[in-house]
């Protein structure tokens, strides 16, 4: 048989042991627990802060509801008070006018801290106190109440502990959870950048950060080259190293330094980004307008993710150099002729679809296999350097050139209809007539030209192949006229229609 | 539909909200409502992840001070209520209130405003009569305050746990919106006037937080101590109070106790009153915006600012209601002179962050102070590193 005493125990164990999301939760359960077995007008909660000797009010419990609560007590005025709760565990006040016991509870919490850049994951001692009230009736309490409602404090403080263990097992799960997300999108993304900025803003979802910032350096970490981030509404920015204020770059250093940074109250945090000694960059997460601390376990997860993320940043970007090697032609710099195709296939679609004007030069410099023969292929290379570096720098952006094979270079021009081809044309043919070859012994200076041949979308075809081969014959034509100019298919169609393949593939 | 609120009449916040949702089911019986109310710095914290909600249980409608509307709609979590409702309109608001509605530059209203307070200073007739033949000219200003407070406390010094002051800060610890007006009556403001810069770190600013922390510092005001318990005006244990709410029905329920209400001491050239505005916004995740937006319309109507502003002793926030609520009792007929001096914080997206550090910097202060290791040296320079931290914000957030 169950005494008095052991069955209220058993009925308040019943009714406060069920699992708890958190220690909220928990207090909303058990404090109208409380009062309603010792009839109790009001019941508070409070966190004590032993080194300040304060009392932080968290949640108070009144009639049917119980409400969160802020306000802090000073005990350090007090030493009687102080010395009686934390001999005895309970304590009655002084200052009240009616009935009110202080109950101390003090429960093991699951705590991750970082101490000289190790992280320490140990179980800290946190200590509340219960008041109890009734002043409707000033009823005191009876020593047997006081008996018990210490049992009942010490019931509260196994389940607290409790929750706290299941509460950090559930922020590990969820942190677990979630990075295992982001590496999954990580994984799927196909550009480097789409990936990046997906991360961005997963990381801020799942860790509730105001900002996230990616700084990508060069490998030495000297230098900011851009800057991608996620801003408060969520929106993706982006940013040139060079248009930062001299603070953020400041940064560096400090960042590279240290293996990472907590700053202004731990509401800041600097990830290095590095592989072996290889730095990519480095990432921040703020809470600097909500001013919420960022947990050790969120920092301690960020930081294994970054590990994660460095190597991936870093293979894209060897990826990316892989796949620059085998798309541009190593002697000129310019795009092979695979990637020149695929671009031209785009290209066409798209003018289709739109409606877009675009026109195709191709050209080849004169006399060529002369200019081998007679100077070695070593001038002959330097010619072909020459005059592909005159036409990087002639170009737009979104003109794409080629090295088509030998000397033959071929220049795709979109939204550009035959009358500005041929503007661009003539800029070429000028500049690359200022070439001189290199020659010591030669007598006279011997400069470079070049014949072009230019057919447009979709006046001349609207095949990649029909503009390839207007293009090659309007260049056949210019040819046989003495080389050194250019030609549009259109304006030359008629003479071409004259000469036989035969005959243009021999002039070729 | 869920309403979070903050608790506008302390533990009698629920059975406020209960009789208000009352009266709402009443002619909306289709719509459920539940209440949870949180403390501003619980809510404070809970706005920011609105947005990616962790929460099972996500608000529809949620209670906020005004001054962080641009926040809200910077973090995208409040709906355009414009949109939502475009003859929504803020015709019959009263003017300091409308700015607040608004996303800063725009006229679309994103919170609504629902009721305001406002701060006065509120003495008890039969203590100071004991020590100022004319309380009304000596408590005009913040020095002749201080003079009061000394000689109250000869007056009553053998009451134990007396304090000539009560503390009606809700954490009882030091507050910056109890410190407002002694910083704007010094005709000084948080930034300057292009809101570029902030004044927090100058000479003035901090001549006037001084001001304020003397109650505590002279112990003219209890800090970190019990509210309720200590130093109250019914009690006893006060004589005045510095506070935004009316108090009509607290000290009325004292027979016999004379309690008269004074614009608060200019601590500057002139009285300076805080206005503190209360908005509704509603959540751009909500799944009942219908139902939210009629819950704001039925707050906004004269009869419910009457009503819910008599419960809470505050004031209503539209020009229908304000003037009958004014008139309802003799004693609210001061705040007619104390509107007009009344100041806002302004509606900036950093404003919210402003007031989170300028409050435990003074959290930190009260430690001090009770620990007595408080120096105004130590304070000027928190502060400066303060006028930093804001100048960063701004230059991030640019208001």
């Amino acid at each position: 048989m169950f005494d008095k005493k052991s069955y209220t125990l058993y009925k308040f164990h019943k009714q406060i042991n069920q699992s708890f999301q958190d220690r909220r939760e928990l207090l909303e359960c058990a404090l109208p627990a409380l009062r309603d077995m010792f009839r109790l007008d009001r019941v508070y909660f409070f966190d004590w802060q032993q080194e300040r000797a304060i009392l932080s009010l968290r949640m108070m419990c009144k009639k049917e509801y119980c409400m969160d609560m802020q306000e802090d007590i000073s005990v350090a005025n007090e030493p009687a008070f102080l010395r009686q709760l934390l001999q005895k565990g309970v304590a009655e006040t002084t200052d009240l006018s009616y009935p009110a016991l202080y109950v101390l509870i003090r429960w093991l919490r699951p705590t991750v801290e970082l101490k000289s850049g190790e992280v320490h994951s140990f179980m800290r001692e946190k200590v509340g106190v219960l008041r109890l009230e009734r002043f409707r009736k000033n009823r005191v309490f009876t020593d047997a109440e006081i008996d018990l409602i210490k049992d009942l404090g010490a019931e509260i403080s196994h389940n607290l502990h409790n929750t706290e263990i299941d509460q950090a097992k559930n922020q590990r799960l969820s942190i677990s959870t979630a990075l295992n997300d982001l590496s999954t999108i990580f994984a799927s993304s196909l550009r480097l950048n789409d990936g990046l900025e997906l991360i961005l803003k997963g990381i801020q979802r799942y860790f509730h950060f105001d900002r996230v910032h990616l700084y990508l350096t060069n490998s030495e970490g000297t230098r900011i080259k851009s800057v991608l981030g996620v801003d408060i509404s969520g929106n993706v920015t982006q940013e040139s190293g060079d248009s930062l204020r001299d603070e953020e770059k400041q940064i560096l250093k400090e960042v590279f330094e240290s293996s990472a940074t907590y700053r202004a109250k731990r509401s800041v945090i600097y990830l290095p980004l590095k592989v072996q000694r290889t730095k990519v960059g480095f990432l921040t997460f703020d809470n600097i307008l909500s001013r919420r601390k960022i947990g050790y376990l969120d920092f301690i997860s960020l930081q294994q993710f970054a590990t994660q993320m460095a190597l991936t940043i870093d293979n894209a970007r060897l990826f990316e150099r892989v796949q620059e090697l085998s798309n541009y032609d190593e002697l000129t710099k310019l795009p092979v002729r695979r990637y020149f195709n695929e671009k031209f296939a785009e290209e066409i679609y798209r003018a289709k679809r739109f409606g877009l004007s675009l026109s195709l030069i191709i050209m080849d410099i004169d006399w060529f296999k002369q200019i081998n023969d007679k100077h070695g292929h070593q001038i002959g290379d330097w010619a072909l350097k020459a005059v592909s570096k005159i036409i990087r720098s002639s170009l737009r952006q979104t003109d794409v050139p080629c090295r088509f094979g030998g000397d033959e270079m071929v220049i795709m021009l979109p939204r550009t209809n035959s009358e500005e081809s041929k503007v661009i044309a003539r800029r070429l043919q000028e500049r690359i007539c200022d070439v001189v070859l290199p020659d010591r012994n030669a007598l006279e200076p011997e400069h470079l030209s070049i014949s072009q041949g230019i057919s447009s979308f979709p006046s001349d075809g609207t095949t990649a192949n029909e503009l390839l081969e207007k293009a090659d014959q309007a260049l056949y034509v210019v040819k046989q006229h003495g080389r050194g100019n250019f030609a549009v298919y259109r304006e030359v169609a008629e003479q071409v229609q004259q000469t036989s393949p035969e005959e243009q593939k021999e002039e070729k | 539909m869920i309403l979070w609120v903050m608790p506008d009449s302390g533990a009698k916040t629920m059975e406020d909200y209960a009789t208000l949702v009352a009266l709402f089911k009443k002619e909306n019986p289709s719509v459920d409502v539940t209440v949870r109310v949180f403390t501003r710095n619980v809510l404070w914290r809970r706005v920011f992840t609105l947005k990616d909600p962790t929460h099972e249980e996500m608000p529809d409608l949620i209670q906020i001070p005004h001054y962080w509307t641009a926040l809200l709609v910077k973090a995208g979590v409040a709906e355009n209520l414009s949109q939502l409702d475009p003859g929504l309109s803020l015709t019959d608001c009263l003017v300091p209130l409308k700015e607040h509605c608004y996303q800063p530059g725009t006229k679309d209203i994103y919170s609504y405003p629902w009721w305001f307070d406002l701060s006065a200073l509120h003495y008890r007739a039969d203590h100071l009569k004991l020590v100022s033949a004319r309380p009304e000219e000596d408590l005009k200003t913040w020095h002749g305050l201080l003079q009061i407070c000394q000689a109250l406390r000869e007056q009553f010094g053998n009451i134990p746990g007396y304090y000539p002051m009560q503390n009606s800060d809700w954490r009882g610890s030091l507050s910056m919106r109890s410190a407002l007006p002694c910083m704007w009556s010094r005709g000084l403001n948080f930034f300057t006037e292009d809101r570029a810069a902030t004044l927090v770190g100058s000479k003035e600013f901090k001549e006037a937080l001084h001001d304020y922390i003397t109650l505590a510092l002279k112990e003219y005001m209890p800090i970190l101590r019990e509210r309720g318990s200590l130093g109250t005006i019914v009690s006893g244990k006060a004589s005045m109070m510095i506070s935004r709410k009316q108090g009509i029905s607290m000290f009325s329920a004292k027979r016999g106790m004379r309690v008269c209400t004074l614009p608060v001491p200019a601590a500057g050239d002139q009285s300076a009153a805080y206005l503190s505005g209360m908005n509704w916004f509603i959540s751009t995740l909500s799944q009942h915006k219908k139902e939210a937006l009629m819950f704001i319309k039925f707050c906004a109507r004269p009869d419910m600012q009457l009503r819910y502003s008599h419960m809470i002793e505050a004031f209503p926030a539209f020009e229908e209601a304000f003037e009958p609520f004014i008139s309802s009792s003799p004693r609210l007929q001061v705040y007619k002179e104390i509107l007009p001096t009344a100041h806002t914080l302004p509606n900036m997206i950093i404003m919210g962050t402003v007031m989170e550090i300028l409050k435990r910097l003074l959290a930190m202060c009260a430690a001090q102070i009770v620990e007595h290791r408080f120096t105004q040296a130590s304070l000027d320079r928190e502060l400066d590193m303060t006028a930093k931290e804001i100048e960063y914000l701004l230059s991030i957030y640019k208001g």
